[in-house]
C-alpha cells in the first residue's frame, strides 16, 4: 500500500488562499486505508478550510468528493461535469492522483493534501512502515523475504556495513540492521548458506536512477 | 413496606401472609413528580444518609429507589401526629394522597421461598468508652464516610469535617470494628469486606481532597483475598502512598477545642508511637438485624451462634428448611460479588422447584401489525409535558407546545399534565390513529427510564418504536435552571426544535428475532462445571458436559475434607453419580473443544471426543465455562528435593492416609506461589487450608507442635473461628516481611526452617519433620480455549467476568458464563454456589424460545467499504470481519450497538442504526440554525 | 440533584462517547458552535470497553485542527465522570461555560456579524452526553 502522512492544514491554505471555489477530492484506496485520504479526510479537511474562509469573511464554496481511484481515467472522469464549478482542487491521494487529476484536467489548478511517502505495510493502526522501494528488480529471493534496498539505509547488497551495532542501523537505535533481520530470517530458513554467496552488482537502471519508468504489457494493451 | 408474617406448607407448596404496610400514596396515581416533597414542611434526620442529611416526611429513599414512588414517614408527618397540615394533599398534581391508607394482608401461595434480608452495619455506640462515637462527630462509622463522600451525599461529595467544616489532612481508619472481636461484641467473625472498603475509602477520599491527604489504616491483617483485590491494595500502598499499620488501636484521646483525634499505639517492634488525626473512621462489620434472625426463627430456619442462617458446605445456598433457600450477608459475610452470585445461585434452585410451572402465568401482549411509514411524509406529533409542576414550575410549557405546533412537518402539538399517566397515554394512542402521526416526539423527562413506555404506547398503535424521540425538558432543563424562567423556556424551544428535526429523520428499524437453541455446553467437569449442569438439568434443559480428563471431577479428586471437616470424596462420588445418571445430561469425557461459532442462543461447539478420537459437532443456546485451576507446583523452599517437604493439598492426603503420628514438629510457609511478583493476586485458600491441616494435626496428635509462618492471615467471613480455635490449641502463627521470609535448608539429615520473629525482633531456627508449603492457585492452561471461544483473561489466566460487581457469572459475550476457580481461585462452597449461579444466569436465556435483539447496531455499505480493516481493530468486540467479497459485514446478532466503528471508518460506510450522521448532524444544525 | 448550570448547554445523546464522529464535532463549530464538549464514562469505566479512550483521540485530532485553522483548540474538551455523579457534571458545565465566556464567541461568528452587521446574542454551546 502506498502510505501518506498528512500535510498541515497552513499549508493547504496557503495553496487556496486566492480562490472562491474549492474541491476537495479524495480516494477511496490506500490513502484511506492509511488514514489521510478518504470520504472522512475528505470532510474534516473541506471543513477545516470553511472554518478558515468563514473567518476571512469571504464566501468560499468548498466542494466535498471521493472516487474511488483517483488513478484511473475512469474514475476521475466522474468529476467531469463538476470540475468547471471550482477553481481549484487540493486532491489528498497520494502523488499519483494529484499528477493524474492534474494531467486530467489541465487547466485546472490541483494541490497536494497530503505527503506520500512510501510503499509499506500497516503494522497495527496507526503505525505504518516502509517495505519497497519499486527498485524494479527484485531481489528478495535472495535475501531471506527481507529486502535490503528498502530496509538497509544504505541499500547495501552483501551484508552489513560497520555501522551495524546489537542488530540496530547506525542512523538510529530504534531502526532495526536490515541486514541484521536478513541474517536472523536466514538462519531461521537454515539458509544460511545463501548468506556467503556473493550478491552480483545490482542493475539499477530499472530504479529511479534509470529516469521515469514505464510499463507496457502488450499481452493487456489490447 | 412488606413484611411476612408467617410462612405454612412444605417444599414446593408454600403459602405465605404478608402485611402490607400503608404507604400514604396510591402507587398507581404517583408519578414521583417530587411535589408531596417539596411542599411537606416536616424535616427529619435523613436515616439514608446516616442521619447526616434531612428529608422532609414525604420522601423517596434515594433516587435511584424502585420502585420510584413516594411514601409518608406516619412517624414524622405533621397531619398524623398533630391532626394539621395536609399540604401534600393539597398540592398533589395527581390525587394521590390516601391518608385513610390501611394495612393490608396478602396471601401468596408460592413454590419455593428465598430469603435474602442482608446485614446491618455494627453500631459502635456500645464502644463509646474507646472510641467516642457518640460524644466525639469526627469518629464516623465507615457508612457515614462513605455518605460523605459520595455525590449524592449530604455533602455532594466534598469531604469536610461536620464539626467544623474543615477540610481533613489525616484520616484514620480502625479495621474490626465490630468483627474479630469475641471481648467487646461477640462478634467472632470476620466481616470479609471492611479492609477491601477502608481501602476504597482511603482512595476516594484522597480523590476528593484538595491537597495533601495522609490516609493511615490501623489493621490487624489486610484481607484482600479477593479476584485482583490484592493489586488494588497494592496499588493503594504503593502508588497512592496510603499508609498500612499494622496495629489495633485500643483507645484515644480528643483534643479538647479542635476535637482533633490523639491515638497512641504500639507498632511490630512494640514501640509506642503517637499521632494525630482530623478523622477516624470506624470500620463498622456486619451484622445480621434482630428482625432478619426472628423472621428466620418464624420460617423455621436454623441459625448459627451469630445469628447466620446455617447452609451446609456442599449445598450453601439451602437452610435447614426444604424449599427455602438463603443468599448474601444473611447466610455469612460477604461481599458484592459473592452476594449477586448467591443471589443467581439461589434463584437458579428456586427455579428447578419451578420448572414445570413455567411459562403457566404469562400473559400475551396483543400488538397490531405494524404500519409501513417509509414512502410517507413526516407527519410528526408533539407531545410536551408538564410533569405537574416540574416542567411546568419553570418552563412556559403553552409557549412551547405552541412553537412545537409552528415547526416544520409538525402535524399535532398537545401538552399532558403527566404524559406518563395511563390516561394521557391513552389519549396520546387516540391522537395518533385520529391525526395519522408517523414520527413522535415527547418532550417531558429522560430517555433513560421513560422510553420503554412512549416505544410500547405507539407500537400499540402500529407504529415501529424507533419512531420515537424524546427531548429532555426536565432534568435537562426545568430542574437545572429553575431560577431563570426565560431562558429555560427558550431552550425547550431549542431541544423540541431538535427533537422535531431528528424526529423527521426517523427510519423504522427491524428488531432481529432469534430463536434460542435449548442446550447448554458446559465446558469442564469439576465440581464447578458438574453443579452447573445440574442446575440446568433440574430446570428441565439439555447439558452437554464436557471434560478434558478421562473422568469427572477436576480438583476435587486431590481433595479430603473440608475445613468445617465434610468429605470431599464422598460428596464427589454422589455428585458424579447424579451426573451421570441425570437423563438430560450427555457427559463427553477426553474432549476437546477444537472449535466455537455462533453467538447468544445459537452457538455450535466442535470437538474431538476421544478415545479414537472422533469429531463431534454441538448445536447449544448457552456456554459454560467451569475449566478450574490447580495447585501452584512450588519452584521454592526445596519442594521436591526433600521429601518433608510438601504441598497443603499432599499433607491432607498424607494426615487422611497415614495420620499424624510421625510428625512432632510442622511448620507451614504462607503464600508460596501468591503474592508475588509472578502472581500478585492472593490465592484465597490457602490460609484456611494451612488452619485445617493445622488443625487436623492437632486432632491427631495434640503432642505435634505446629508453626504457621504467614503475612497476613486471611480467614474471612466465618473462617475466622477455626483461625481462633487453632491458637487456642497451640498452633503459633509468625507474621513474615516478604523481603525477609524463612530460609530453608537441609542440615544432614534435618530439615530447618530459619526466621526472624518480629515481636522479639531476633532471629530463630526451628527443626521439623514435616514443611508444608501453602502454594497458591494457578488458572489451568487455558490460553487455547480462550482463543477458539474468544473469551478475556486476566493476566494471571482467569477468565474475566463482563462485570465485576453487577455481571460476576457473564462473560462480556452474551449467552457465554463462568463459575468455579476459572473465574478465580475459591472454596468449595463458593465454587458450588458460583456454578449455581451460572446455571441461573444461563436460564434467562435458555427459559425464552427466541430472543429479540436491538435494532441499534452498525450496518455496513459495502459499496464505501474499502476493506481498511479499522472497523475490525476497533470494534471492543471483534465483531466486523471482511467478507470473502472484500468489505466489512457486521453481524447483527453479536453487535453491540456502541457505534464506535461507525464514528472510526474513515471511508464513512458505516452507520449505527438510530443514530446515524444524518440523525446526529440535523441535531446539531439545528441548534446551530441563526448563530451565524 | 437538580444542580443548576447555564442554560447555554444542549446535550446531543450518544450510545457511547467513542460513536462521537470527528466530523460531528468540527460541523458544530462550522455551523458556529463556540464551544463542544464530550462527556464520557470514567476512564476504565467504559460500557463499551475503550469508547471513550478513543474519544479522547479524536479530541485531541480535532483540537489541532481548530487550532491551526485559528478557532481555538481550548474550545472542546473531553470530560469523564460517573454516571450517578451529578455534582461533577454541573462543575464541568459550569467549567465549560466560564472558558467559553473567557475564550468569547466562536470567532466563524464574529466574522460573519461583522460583514452581515446583525446582532446575535445568542452563546451555545452543544455538548455531547450519555
Amino acid at each position: 500500500m502506498i502510505v501518506a502522512d498528512k500535510k498541515p492544514i497552513e499549508e493547504i491554505i496557503d495553496y487556496v488562499k486566492d480562490y472562491q471555489s474549492i474541491l476537495v477530492l479524495g480516494c477511496n484506496e490506500c490513502v484511506t486505508v492509511c488514514e489521510v485520504g478518504g470520504k472522512k479526510e475528505v470532510g474534516l479537511l473541506a471543513s477545516a478550510l470553511r472554518m478558515h474562509f468563514l473567518q476571512q469573511g469571504g464566501e468560499v464554496n468548498i466542494g466535498e468528493r471521493t472516487l474511488e481511484r483517483q488513478c484511473d481515467h475512469e474514475y476521475l472522469e466522474e468529476i467531469r461535469d463538476n470540475i468547471d464549478h471550482y477553481e481549484a482542487v487540493v486532491s489528498i491521494a497520494c502523488g499519483v492522483g494529484v499528477q493524474f487529476t492534474a494531467e486530467k484536467y489541465q487547466t485546472k489548478p490541483v494541490y497536494p493534501g497530503v505527503n506520500t511517502l512510501f510503499m509499506g505495510a500497516n503494522e497495527a493502526r496507526g503505525v505504518w512502515s516502509e517495505r519497497c522501494q519499486g527498485c524494479g528488480q527484485c531481489i528478495l529471493a535472495i535475501s531471506g523475504g527481507i529486502c535490503p534496498v528498502s530496509r538497509c539505509a544504505k541499500r547495501i547488497l552483501n551484508g552489513p556495513c560497520g555501522g551495524s551495532t546489537a542488530g540496530k542501523c547506525e542512523i538510529s537505535k530504534d531502526i532495526p540492521c536490515g541486514w541484521q533481520l536478513i541474517i536472523d530470517r536466514l538462519k531461521a530458513l537454515g539458509r544460511m548458506d545463501d548468506y556467503e554467496k556473493i550478491n552480483p552488482i545490482k542493475n539499477w537502471s530499472t530504479e529511479r536512477a534509470g529516469g521515469p519508468r514505464k510499463v507496457i504489457r502488450e499481452d493487456l494493451k489490447l | 413496606m412488606a413484611e411476612v408474617t408467617s410462612i405454612a406448607g412444605e417444599d414446593g407448596n408454600f403459602e405465605i401472609q404478608i402485611i402490607q404496610k400503608p404507604r400514604y400514596i396510591d402507587m398507581e396515581k404517583c408519578t414521583a413528580c417530587g411535589l408531596c416533597a417539596e411542599k411537606c414542611p416536616k424535616k427529619v434526620k435523613d436515616p439514608y444518609n446516616e442521619g447526616i442529611g434531612l428529608r422532609k416526611a414525604a420522601y423517596v429513599k434515594y433516587p435511584q429507589a424502585v420502585p420510584l414512588k413516594y411514601v409518608i414517614d406516619k412517624e414524622n408527618c405533621i397531619y398524623f401526629v398533630k391532626g394539621k397540615c395536609r399540604a401534600c394533599e393539597k398540592f398533589c398534581p395527581n390525587k394521590a394522597i390516601n391518608f385513610l391508607d390501611q394495612p393490608k394482608n396478602l396471601t401468596l401461595k408460592v413454590g419455593s421461598v428465598v430469603l435474602a434480608t442482608g446485614s446491618r452495619p455494627y453500631d459502635p455506640s456500645g464502644l463509646e468508652d474507646l472510641y467516642q462515637y457518640r460524644s466525639n462527630p469526627n469518629v464516623l462509622t465507615s457508612l457515614e464516610f462513605e455518605r460523605l463522600l459520595s455525590a449524592s451525599g449530604p455533602t455532594q461529595g466534598h469531604l469536610k469535617r461536620l464539626s467544623d467544616g474543615k477540610e481533613p489532612k489525616k484520616i484514620a481508619w480502625f479495621q474490626c470494628i465490630g468483627s474479630r472481636d469475641t471481648d467487646h461484641c461477640g462478634n467472632g467473625y470476620c466481616s470479609s469486606v471492611c479492609c477491601m472498603y477502608a481501602i476504597k475509602d482511603a482512595m476516594m477520599a484522597k480523590e476528593h481532597a484538595k491537597g495533601e491527604l495522609d490516609c493511615a489504616i490501623f489493621n490487624m491483617d489486610i484481607r484482600t483475598f479477593g479476584k485482583d483485590y490484592e493489586k488494588y491494595y497494592l496499588r493503594a500502598r504503593d502508588k497512592a502512598g496510603v499508609r498500612f499499620i499494622k496495629a489495633r488501636v485500643h483507645s484515644f484521646d480528643e483534643i479538647a477545642g479542635e476535637r482533633d483525634l490523639h491515638i497512641r499505639y504500639a507498632d511490630e517492634n512494640g514501640q509506642t508511637q503517637e499521632e494525630f488525626f482530623d478523622l477516624v473512621i470506624l470500620s463498622v462489620g456486619l451484622q445480621v438485624p434482630e428482625s432478619s434472625r426472628d423472621l428466620a426463627r418464624k420460617l423455621g430456619v436454623e441459625l448459627d451462634g451469630y445469628g447466620f442462617v446455617k447452609t451446609p458446605t456442599f449445598a450453601p445456598i439451602e437452610t435447614s428448611r426444604p424449599g427455602v433457600y438463603a443468599c448474601g450477608v444473611l447466610q455469612g459475610p460477604k461481599d458484592i460479588p459473592g452476594s449477586v452470585t448467591e443471589a443467581s445461585a439461589a434463584a437458579c434452585l428456586a427455579g428447578g422447584k419451578l420448572a414445570l410451572a413455567r411459562n403457566t402465568c404469562t400473559r400475551i401482549l396483543d400488538l397490531p401489525e405494524e404500519i409501513d411509514v417509509s414512502s410517507e411524509e413526516p407527519r410528526i406529533g408533539v407531545y410536551v409535558c408538564n410533569c405537574g409542576i416540574n416542567i411546568a414550575g419553570v418552563v412556559d410549557v403553552a409557549a412551547a407546545e405552541e412553537f412545537a405546533r409552528s415547526l416544520p412537518n409538525v402535524v399535532f402539538a398537545r401538552q399532558n399534565l403527566f404524559s406518563c399517566s395511563q390516561d394521557s397515554l391513552d389519549s396520546m394512542k387516540e391522537s395518533i390513529r385520529e391525526h395519522r402521526l408517523n414520527r413522535i416526539v415527547v418532550a417531558a423527562c429522560t430517555p433513560k427510564t421513560h422510553e420503554g413506555m412512549f416505544m410500547d404506547t405507539i407500537q400499540g398503535c402500529g407504529l415501529n418504536k424507533y419512531l420515537l424521540e424524546m427531548a429532555n425538558i426536565r432534568n435537562q432543563d426545568s430542574w437545572v435552571h429553575s431560577d431563570n424562567p426565560r431562558e429555560a423556556t427558550d431552550k425547550a424551544r431549542e431541544l423540541i426544535r431538535m427533537a422535531v428535526s431528528r424526529a423527521g429523520t426517523l427510519n423504522q428499524l427491524q428488531e432481529k428475532v432469534i430463536t434460542v437453541n435449548q442446550r447448554a455446553v458446559v465446558i469442564g467437569g469439576g465440581v464447578a462445571g458438574m453443579n452447573a449442569a445440574l442446575g440446568l438439568a433440574d430446570q428441565g434443559y439439555e447439558v452437554v458436559l464436557v471434560e478434558k480428563e478421562k473422568q469427572l471431577g477436576g480438583m476435587a479428586d486431590r481433595l479430603t475434607f473440608t475445613i468445617e471437616g465434610d468429605d470431599v470424596q464422598a460428596y464427589l462420588k454422589g455428585l458424579v453419580e447424579r451426573v451421570t445418571t441425570h437423563p438430560l445430561i450427555q457427559v463427553l469425557t477426553q474432549a476437546l473443544v477444537v472449535g466455537f461459532t455462533g453467538f447468544q442462543g445459537n452457538f455450535t461447539t466442535e470437538l474431538l471426543v476421544g478415545p479414537g478420537p472422533y469429531q463431534r459437532k454441538i448445536n447449544h443456546g448457552v456456554t459454560l465455562i467451569a475449566t478450574g485451576a490447580s495447585e501452584y507446583q512450588p519452584r521454592e523452599y526445596l519442594y521436591g528435593q526433600n521429601e518433608k517437604v510438601m504441598t497443603q493439598v499432599d499433607l491432607a492426603r498424607h494426615l487422611k492416609e497415614k495420620g499424624a503420628q510421625d510428625f512432632n514438629q510442622v511448620a507451614m510457609i504462607q503464600c508460596v506461589g501468591s503474592r508475588n511478583e509472578e502472581n500478585p493476586n492472593c490465592s484465597r485458600i490457602c490460609c484456611q487450608n494451612a488452619i485445617k491441616n493445622a488443625l487436623k494435626i492437632k486432632n491427631l496428635n495434640p503432642e505435634a507442635e505446629v508453626f504457621i509462618f504467614y503475612r497476613d492471615i486471611r480467614t474471612y467471613g466465618l473462617l475466622e473461628t477455626y483461625y481462633k480455635e487453632a491458637r487456642e490449641k497451640g498452633v503459633v502463627f509468625f507474621r513474615f516481611d516478604p523481603e525477609r521470609p524463612p530460609q530453608v535448608e537441609q542440615v544432614g539429615e534435618d530439615l530447618v526452617v530459619n526466621f526472624r520473629d518480629p515481636i522479639l525482633d531476633r532471629n530463630m531456627q526451628v527443626k521439623v519433620d514435616l514443611l508444608a508449603l501453602s502454594a497458591g492457585m494457578v488458572a489451568n492452561d487455558t490460553e487455547e480455549l480462550a482463543s477458539i471461544v474468544k473469551l478475556a483473561r486476566t493476566a494471571e489466566g482467569y477468565f474475566m467476568e463482563a462485570h465485576v460487581k453487577l455481571r460476576p457469572v457473564d462473560m462480556a459475550t452474551e449467552g457465554i458464563f463462568i463459575c468455579g476457580s476459572a473465574h478465580s481461585p475459591k472454596l468449595m462452597n463458593e465454587t458450588i454456589a458460583q456454578a449455581q449461579a451460572a446455571a441461573s444466569r444461563a436460564t434467562t436465556f435458555l427459559s425464552r424460545k427466541e430472543l429479540t435483539l436491538s435494532a441499534v447496531t452498525a450496518q455496513v455499505n459495502a459499496d464505501l467499504c474499502a476493506a481498511c480493516l479499522i472497523c475490525v481493530r476497533s470494534c471492543p468486540y471483534g465483531v466486523p470481519k471482511i467478507n470473502t467479497d472484500g468489505f466489512s459485514v457486521i453481524d447483527e446478532a453479536l453487535c453491540h450497538g456502541c457505534g464506535i466503528c461507525a464514528a472510526e471508518c474513515p471511508a464513512k460506510a458505516i452507520e449505527l442504526n438510530w443514530y446515524e450522521d444524518d440523525q446526529l448532524l440535523c441535531k446539531i444544525d439545528t441548534l446551530l440554525e441563526g448563530a451565524l | 440533584m437538580r444542580l443548576g448550570y447555564p442554560t447555554s448547554i444542549k446535550i446531543i445523546r450518544v450510545p457511547c462517547t467513542g460513536k462521537v464522529d470527528a466530523l460531528h464535532i468540527m460541523r458544530s463549530f462550522e455551523k458556529g458552535a463556540d464551544g463542544v464538549y464530550l462527556v464520557g464514562c470514567r476512564e476504565g469505566d467504559c460500557h463499551f470497553e475503550r469508547g471513550n479512550f478513543r474519544a479522547k483521540a479524536r479530541v485531541e485530532q480535532i483540537r489541532k485542527i481548530l487550532d491551526a485553522v485559528g478557532i481555538g483548540g481550548h474550545r472542546l474538551q473531553m470530560y469523564n465522570l460517573s454516571s450517578s455523579d451529578g455534582p461533577m457534571f454541573a462543575r464541568f458545565a459550569e467549567e465549560m461555560h466560564a472558558r467559553i465566556l473567557e475564550a468569547g464567541p466562536n470567532p466563524i461568528r464574529g466574522a460573519v456579524i461583522k460583514q452581515k452587521k446583525v446582532q446575535t446574542d445568542q452563546n451555545q454551546i452543544a455538548g455531547a452526553a450519555l
